[in-house]
C-alpha cells in the first residue's frame, strides 16, 4: 500500500532530478546574456532550474503537511487490489514495447491482442486468434498498402523478403 | 496488392513491372526515400518529385515509401541512413548538408557513413532587397552596408547553414558588418524581407519570387557563374536571366549554389549504385523534371560518379573555410 | 464587393461532378487519418501530394484541403471518445468532450463538436472572403517581437486559470518547456539536450506525448477504477443529432468569441492549436460557473472546437497571400502548390483567381460536405462505446502505439509513449495540471526562437517589445491577462474565500 505521502515525494523527487539534468545540459551551451540576448543554454537552465526548485517546493509542502498530520497525505494512493489491476493492464504494454523492439510490430500486435483477448477478456482460444491475425492483417493492409507507411519490421518479416 | 495504395485507388491502378533495364542489382523490396527536411521543405518537394516520376515511368519494380526524418536539420535522416548499413533499399535524399552538418554540431554521423550517388540540380542564390530600397544594385547596396556597420539586418533560414555561410562570405570580401537573423525557413525570411522588418536575405528563387512578383523585393544579383535562364518576365519586364550575377555587379563571389543530392548507405554493392545512377539519370531526362526545375528556377545539372566527388570536395573545402573562420566547427 | 463577384466565379469553377466527388474522398481519407492519432493531417496531405502532381492545381488543392477538414473533424472523434487527440489541434476538445463521453452524452459531444467546428470553419472563410487584401497587409507587419507577443498572450491567459498547486503548475509547465528545447536550435544552430543520444536529435515528439499522457494515461486511470463505460446508455439515434443542434444556439456568445480567437490567431502565427487552447480558457474564464468545465461541459467542447477550425481556415489566408504557413499541414500544401508552378504571394490573387477563388469556394462547399458527412458518422463511432470495453481497450492501445510510430517511424517513439503513459498517470492522480505541460510543448520552442531572434533584431534590448503600437498593445493585453485573475484570486484570498479549484 502506498500513501499519498509517498507518491507526492517520489514523483517530486523525480521532477527535481529531471529538472537537474536540463540545467546540466544546459551549462554546455552558455546561460549568459551576450550581445544578442540570451545564450542558446539560457531557456533551458532557467525552466530546469525552476522545475527543480517548484519541486522542492512541493517536497517542502508535503513533508509540512505529513508533520501537521493534515489527513490529505495520508490518504492511500494505491492500495493492493488497485495496483494489481494497474499493473495487469501495464504489464503487458510493455512486454508490447520490448517484443516490438526485438520481433516488430506485427508480431507484438498479435501476441497482445491474443493475450489480451484470451485472459482479459475471456474470450476463447479460436475468437482470440481470429481477432489477434485479423487486426494484425488490417493494420498491415491500412497502414502498409493503402498509407505507404511501414511499420516497425522484424526478423520474422526480413525472413519473407520486407 | 497494390490495388490498395490510394495512389492506386484513385488513379486507377499501376501494373508490375515495366522498364527498368537489366541490370545487376534490383530492388527486391519496398525502398525507403528517406527525406533529411519536414514534410513540405525544398527536399521534401525534391524527393516526392523523383518519386511520383519514378512511378509514372515505372522506374523501379518494387514500390516506393517516403519517410520525413528532418530531426536535427537533417542529420536524423543520414543517421537512419548510417543506420542501414549495407541495405541498398534505402536511399537518402538531401542537400549538402549531409557532408557539411558534421562540422558544425556533434552528430552520431560522419560524411564516410554515405555513399554518394547522385546530384540532380543546382539551388541557386540571390541577394535580395525590399522593392522600394533605394539601391538599384549590389553595388551600392555593399557600400550603405559598409557605411554602417551592424546597421543593416540579414534574413535566413536557420543557423550555420547556408544562408549564414553566404552571408559570412559577403562580410568577409565587402568588409561589410551585417545583424544576421536565422528564421525557421526562407519562407520566413522572404515575408520578414516584404514586410520591411530585415533589410534583405539570401533566398533562393523559388522562395522569393511570390514577393519578387508583387515588386514587394528585388534580386539584385545571383551567386552563380553565369545568368540563369532566361525565363519569361516577372516583375516591371525583368526575368530570372536579366539578373546580373554578382560579379558583375561588383560583388566578388563566383559561386554559391546549393546541390540536392542523392545517398545511399556505406558498403551497399558498387552494382546498386549503379541501379540508382540509371534511374536517376532517367529522371533527370524526363519532361517533368525539366518543368519542376524551371518551374522553381533552379539549375538542372546531373552529376554522378567523379564528376560529384569532385564537386563534393570542392563545395566541402569552400564551406570548412568559413566554418573555420567563424569559429563553427563543433568541438 | 468585387470579392463576391469573384467568389461567385469560384463557385462556378468549384461546382462539377468531379470536384464534389473529390471533396467526399478527401473529407472521408481525412476522418480515417484523423481517427488514427499519429497519422494526421500533415502525414496524409504529404501521402497525397505525389498523386497531385498530375492534376491541375484546383482540383489537387481541393482534394488536399478536403483532406484536412476531414483529418480535423476525424481527430475531435478519438478525441470524445477515447480521450486520444487524433489531432495536436483536437486536444483541448478531450478536457470536456471526453467526460461527456464517459457520462453516457458522446452523441452529444460529437454533435455539439462537429457543428461548432463547422461555425468556426465557414466564420474563417467569410473572413477571407470579405477581408482578405487588408488581412495579408496586416500580417506583413508581424515580425518575430508581435510573434513573441502573440505567444506570451497565449500563455498568459492560460496562466493564472488553475486551482492546482503552483508549484505543480510550475513544474508542468518548465516540464513542457524542456522538452519543447530538446533538439536543434534553430536560432544558434547547437543540438540542444539530446546528451549524445541520436533518438532525441528531432526531440520529443508533441504528438507522442500527447499520445502517451492522454491515451494512454487514461486507460491506466480507467483500469484502476476497475470502470466500464460500456454501453452507459449510448443512446445512438438521428434524433439526438437534431436535438443537439437545436441546443447550439443557446451558445452564441461561445460561438461568437471562439469564432473571433480562432481567425485572430489564424492570421497571425498562433495557429490551430494554440487557438483551441486559447479558446477553451477565455470559454472557463468568462463563465458563471467555471468549475463545470474538465466535467462535461458542453461549452469547453464548443469553445476550441470552433477556434480550431476557425483557424485552420483562417490560417489558408497567409499562406496563399503571403507564402506564411499557418500550420503543419498548411507547409506541406505550400510545397504543393510550388511544385504545381503556383507561387504564393500577392500577386497569386490577381494572376490565377480561379485557383484563389476556387479554393475559398471550395473551404464552403468543403465544409458543409465535411460536416454532412461527419454527422452521418455520429451514430457508428458513438457505437463503438457499445462495444465491450476488453475489446475497445487493447484497440486503444494497439492504435496508440502504432499512431507513435508512425509519427517519425521510430521505435524510440514508443518507448516515449508508454513513459509519458505512467507520468499522465501518476500527474493525474497527483493534481498535476496536464494542460500546460502540453500547451508549453506545442509553443514553447516557436516562444523562445521568437524571443530570441527578437533579441537580435534588437542587440539585446527588451524595449523591442514596446518598439511600436502593435507590439506594445499586444504585450500590455498579455499582461492583463496575466495579471487579472491573480489580482482576482488575491481579493478572493482577502475576503476570506477560497477561490475556485480545478482541473486545469
Amino acid at each position: 500500500m502506498i500513501t499519498r505521502f509517498w507518491a507526492e515525494t517520489a514523483t517530486a523527487l523525480a521532477t527535481l532530478l529531471f529538472g537537474l539534468v536540463i540545467v546540466y545540459g544546459a551549462l554546455e551551451f552558455g546561460t549568459g546574456w551576450d550581445s544578442s540576448g540570451p545564450q542558446p543554454g539560457a531557456f533551458p537552465f532557467y525552466t530546469g532550474a525552476l522545475v527543480a526548485l517548484a519541486s522542492l517546493g512541493t517536497l517542502v509542502v508535503t513533508l509540512a503537511q505529513r508533520l501537521r498530520g493534515a489527513a490529505i497525505v495520508n490518504e492511500i494512493f494505491l492500495d493492493r487490489e488497485r495496483a494489481g489491476r494497474v499493473l495487469a493492464f501495464f504489464a503487458p504494454l510493455v512486454a508490447f514495447v520490448v517484443i516490438t523492439a526485438f520481433a516488430g510490430m506485427y508480431v507484438a500486435t498479435i501476441a497482445y491482442l491474443l493475450y489480451a483477448m484470451r485472459f482479459q477478456g475471456g474470450y476463447g482460444w479460436p475468437v482470440s486468434i481470429a481477432g489477434a491475425v485479423g487486426a494484425a492483417f488490417v493494420f498491415y493492409v491500412v497502414f502498409e498498402r493503402f498509407f505507404q507507411i511501414g511499420l516497425l519490421k522484424g526478423p520474422i518479416e526480413r525472413m519473407l523478403g520486407y | 496488392m497494390k490495388t490498395f495504395s490510394i495512389t492506386a485507388a484513385i488513379t486507377g491502378a499501376i501494373a508490375f513491372g515495366g522498364a527498368g533495364a537489366a541490370q545487376a542489382w534490383q530492388p527486391t523490396k519496398p525502398v525507403e526515400f528517406v527525406v533529411t527536411s519536414g514534410a513540405g521543405g525544398g527536399t521534401d518537394n525534391f524527393a516526392r518529385m523523383i518519386q511520383s516520376i519514378i512511378s509514372k515511368h515505372k522506374l523501379i519494380d518494387q514500390s516506393i515509401v517516403v519517410v520525413n526524418k528532418g530531426g536535427g536539420s537533417g542529420a536524423e535522416g543520414y543517421i537512419h541512413g548510417k543506420g542501414g548499413k549495407g541495405d541498398a533499399h534505402r536511399v537518402i535524399f538531401g542537400t549538402n548538408n549531409a557532408y557539411l552538418l558534421p562540422y558544425v554540431a556533434k552528430l552520431g554521423y560522419k560524411f564516410s557513413d554515405l555513399t554518394p550517388v547522385a546530384a540532380l540540380a543546382l539551388d541557386e542564390f540571390l541577394l535580395w532587397v525590399k522593392g522600394d530600397s533605394p539601391y538599384a544594385d549590389a553595388k551600392s547596396f555593399v557600400e550603405a552596408a559598409k557605411a554602417k556597420p551592424m546597421g543593416f539586418k540579414m534574413g535566413g533560414s536557420q543557423s550555420k547553414d547556408t544562408d549564414q555561410t553566404l552571408t559570412s562570405m559577403i562580410q568577409d570580401v565587402t568588409g561589410a558588418k551585417m545583424i544576421y537573423v536565422p528564421f525557421q525557413g526562407g519562407s520566413a525570411a522572404a515575408v520578414q524581407l516584404a514586410g520591411g522588418h530585415i533589410d534583405s536575405n539570401v533566398n533562393n528563387p523559388n522562395e522569393n519570387i511570390g514577393q519578387w512578383k508583387a515588386g514587394q523585393v528585388k534580386p539584385l544579383c545571383v551567386f552563380s557563374p553565369v545568368r540563369l535562364a532566361k525565363g519569361e518576365p516577372v516583375f516591371d519586364g525583368k526575368g530570372w536571366g536579366d539578373i546580373p550575377t554578382c560579379k558583375e555587379a561588383g560583388l566578388p563571389i563566383e559561386t554559391f549554389q546549393m546541390p540536392r543530392t542523392v545517398w545511399l548507405p556505406a558498403e551497399v554493392p558498387a552494382d546498386a549504385v549503379t541501379f540508382y545512377e540509371g534511374v536517376l539519370e532517367k529522371v533527370s531526362q524526363t519532361p517533368e523534371w525539366k518543368e519542376f526545375v524551371t518551374r522553381t528556377a533552379q539549375t538542372g545539372r546531373f552529376m554522378k560518379g567523379k564528376e560529384l566527388t569532385d564537386f563534393v570536395a570542392k563545395d566541402d573545402a569552400a564551406n570548412k573555410k568559413v566554418f573555420e573562420a567563424e569559429g563553427w566547427i563543433a568541438k | 464587393m468585387d470579392n463576391i463577384a469573384s467568389l461567385m466565379h469560384g463557385f462556378s469553377v468549384v461546382l462539377t461532378t468531379h470536384h464534389i466527388l473529390l471533396m467526399m474522398a478527401g473529407v472521408l481519407l481525412g476522418i480515417l487519418v484523423g481517427v488514427l492519432p499519429g497519422l494526421g493531417a500533415p502525414n496524409g496531405v504529404s501521402l497525397m501530394l505525389p498523386l497531385t502532381f498530375t492534376m491541375d492545381p484546383v482540383s489537387a488543392i481541393i482534394l488536399l484541403t478536403s483532406l484536412y477538414w476531414g483529418a480535423l473533424f476525424g481527430g475531435s472523434t478519438t478525441s470524445i471518445l477515447f480521450n486520444i487527440p487524433g489531432e495536436p489541434s483536437s486536444v483541448a476538445t478531450t478536457f470536456d468532450g471526453h467526460p461527456m463521453a464517459k457520462q453516457g452524452r458522446a452523441t452529444e459531444a460529437l454533435s455539439f463538436a462537429f457543428l461548432s467546428a463547422g461555425f468556426g470553419a465557414m466564420a474563417g472563410v467569410i473572413l477571407i472572403t470579405l477581408l482578405s487584401g487588408w488581412v495579408a497587409n496586416f500580417a506583413l507587419r508581424f515580425s518575430s517581437p508581435e510573434y513573441f507577443a502573440v505567444y506570451f498572450m497565449t500563455f498568459a491567459s492560460f496562466i493564472g486559470l488553475g486551482g492546482a498547486s503552483p508549484f505543480k503548475s510550475i513544474v508542468a509547465m518548465g516540464v513542457g518547456f524542456a522538452l519543447a528545447s530538446i533538439g536543434m536550435d534553430s536560432v544558434s544552430g547547437n543540438v540542444r539536450l539530446t546528451f549524445e543520444f541520436d533518438a532525441l536529435l528531432a526531440g520529443v515528439s508533441f504528438l507522442i506525448a500527447v499520445i502517451g499522457l492522454f491515451g494512454i494515461g487514461e486507460l491506466l486511470l480507467t483500469m484502476e477504477q476497475g470502470l466500464k463505460f460500456e454501453g452507459v446508455a449510448a443512446k445512438v439515434s438521428v434524433r439526438d443529432v437534431l436535438r443537439t443542434a437545436a441546443k447550439l444556439p443557446r451558445y452564441w456568445v461561445a460561438l461568437l468569441r471562439s469564432s473571433a480567437i480562432g481567425i485572430w490567431m489564424g492570421i497571425t502565427p498562433g495557429g490551430p492549436t494554440a487557438a483551441s487552447f486559447m479558446s477553451y480558457a477565455m470559454a472557463k474564464r468568462s463563465s458563471r460557473d467555471p468549475a463545470k468545465f474538465g466535467k462535461g461541459e458542453p461549452e469547453g467542447v464548443i469553445a476550441p472546437e470552433t477556434a480550431d477550425h476557425a483557424a485552420g481556415s483562417a490560417a489558408m489566408l497567409p499562406m496563399l497571400a503571403l507564402g506564411i504557413p499557418g500550420s503543419a499541414t498548411a507547409a506541406v500544401m505550400m510545397g504543393g502548390l510550388m511544385i504545381w508552378g503556383l507561387n504564393p504571394g500577392p500577386m497569386l490573387f490577381i494572376e490565377r483567381p480561379d485557383f484563389v477563388w476556387g479554393l475559398i469556394a471550395s473551404m464552403y462547399l468543403g465544409n458543409v460536405v465535411a460536416v454532412v458527412v461527419v454527422l452521418a458518422t455520429v451514430p457508428i463511432f458513438a457505437s463503438i462505446l457499445k462495444i465491450p470495453f476488453s475489446i475497445v481497450a487493447p484497440l486503444i492501445v494497439m492504435i496508440c502505439f502504432i499512431g507513435a510510430y508512425t509519427v517519425g517511424s521510430k521505435e524510440f517513439d514508443i518507448w516515449v509513449a508508454l513513459a509519458f503513459g505512467l507520468v499522465g498517470y501518476v500527474f493525474k492522480k497527483l493534481d498535476y495540471p496536464i494542460a500546460p505541460l502540453v500547451l508549453a510543448m506545442v509553443i514553447g520552442d516557436k516562444a523562445e526562437d521568437a524571443f530570441r531572434q527578437s533579441m537580435i533584431f534588437s542587440q539585446g534590448s527588451l524595449s523591442i517589445f514596446w518598439s511600436n503600437a502593435l507590439v506594445s498593445t499586444l504585450m500590455a493585453i498579455g499582461l492583463a491577462l496575466l495579471v487579472l485573475p491573480l489580482i482576482g484570486r488575491v481579493s478572493l484570498f482577502v475576503r476570506g474565500r477560497k477561490p475556485v479549484l480545478n482541473a486545469l
